[in-house]
């Protein structure tokens, strides 16, 4: 008996519907690309109180707040912790004349962000931070004209330009360079 | 003619009574080294699509703030101010001034007028809308800002906000390097 001759038949895979999806996703991942990696600060608006509460026992076993502010000035920071001012005259809680950090370039334009001393100002953090080590809110406020970079530049410091929050968001615990991350933002300084 | 050119002649005819009597060859396009590339991009693309809840598309001409901050952003209703305006859901709400700072007539006590109205909309949608998925509305407002944003500009958009019923705010900026 002849044996049947067997023939390989040669599949070829449409690959016309595939490269319709894929012509299509280009576009819909393009538009929804990241070009520039983005972050966020969160900042929280000044709380109020409409009377004072009695303190419970304990809140008063509990260490006293720092009530730490920057006050971001067109010559430079003043810095306060629980009223007094930084660098202030003798027998003054607060010193109009000069400021505690003064600018690292003087003279400059409000927009050169880099004319304020971001170096000295985290030095400060770090000193309040071993005061009180559990404190993690700063109160900051700044004069009309600042314009934004110089606070976020100014948050950046007082966080810690080194720290990485990215995982105390998923609930790890603070590292050790991270100073005050918490910024309320309050107006009015200037 | 010669008989050399009708030998010719006749060559060329056979020649081409051979060639039409050839089946025709069904060409096919090559498309695997297309596919391979068009692979590759969408690859690429997928690994740097954007996995914030968010996406920012900052208006022209802003420049947002640098920062070393490293926290993703959070589901927020983004606001832009920029030193031409202020946009919030793909509306130019408020004008501003050449010099920065917001137009005549539209901020009172802080309070910028058209901002609230447009904010106070939205968050009576956000609000119909948790209700009706079960999912509270979380309050959060992303103020996407420019470099040379005046102080008392975002202080001023802050208080709307706040007026607004917006509980909590995220500043938007690029992360450096």
């Amino acid at each position: 008996m002849a044996r049947k001759k067997f023939e390989e038949e040669e599949i070829v895979a449409n690959l016309l519907p595939v490269m319709n999806i894929m012509f299509l996703l280009i576009p819909a991942l393009l538009m929804a690309m990241e070009f520039a990696s983005m972050a966020s600060i969160n900042v929280s608006p000044p709380k109020f109180s409409s009377a004072p509460s009695e303190p419970k026992p304990e809140e008063e076993k509990k260490e006293k707040p720092l009530n730490l502010k920057v006050f971001v000035m067109e010559d430079g920071y003043r810095v306060s912790a629980d009223g007094q001012q930084e660098g202030a005259e003798a027998g003054k809680a607060a010193d109009s004349k000069l400021p505690t950090i003064p600018l690292a370039k003087a003279g400059t334009k409000l927009t050169d962000y880099d004319r304020y001393d971001y170096a000295a100002l985290e030095e400060t953090a770090k000193k309040y931070k071993l005061l009180a080590p559990t404190e993690q809110i700063v109160t900051i406020s700044a004069e009309a004209k600042i314009p934004m970079q110089a606070l976020i530049y100014t948050m950046d410091a007082l966080t810690g330009r080194t720290c990485k929050l990215g995982k105390v968001q998923k609930g790890e615990a603070p590292p050790a360079d991270c100073y005050f991350w918490q910024p309320v933002v309050e107006g009015g300084a200037g | 003619m010669t008989p050399d050119e009708q030998a010719f002649l006749a060559k060329k005819k056979e020649k081409a009574a051979a060639r039409r009597a050839k089946p025709e060859e069904k060409s096919e396009l090559g498309l695997t080294s297309l596919m391979d590339i068009v692979s590759i991009i969408v690859i690429y693309l997928l690994k740097s699509y954007a996995s914030d809840p968010v996406v920012i598309s900052p208006t022209a001409g802003q420049k947002i703030p640098l920062s070393n901050a490293d926290s993703s952003i959070q589901d927020g209703i983004p606001i832009f101010v920029t030193m031409r305006g202020i946009t919030f859901g793909d509306k130019k709400v408020v004008a501003m001034t050449p010099e920065g700072d917001i137009e005549d007539g539209a901020v009172n006590n802080h309070l910028i007028g058209p901002l609230f109205d447009a904010m106070a909309e939205e968050v009576d949608k956000a609000k119909t809308l948790g209700e009706n998925i079960g999912k509270p509305w979380g309050g959060r407002a992303i103020l996407v800002g420019d470099q040379d944003l005046k102080f008392s500009v975002l202080v001023d958009v802050m208080y709307t906000a706040g007026r607004a019923e917006f509980s909590e705010y995220s500043f938007c900026v690029i992360r450096k390097g």
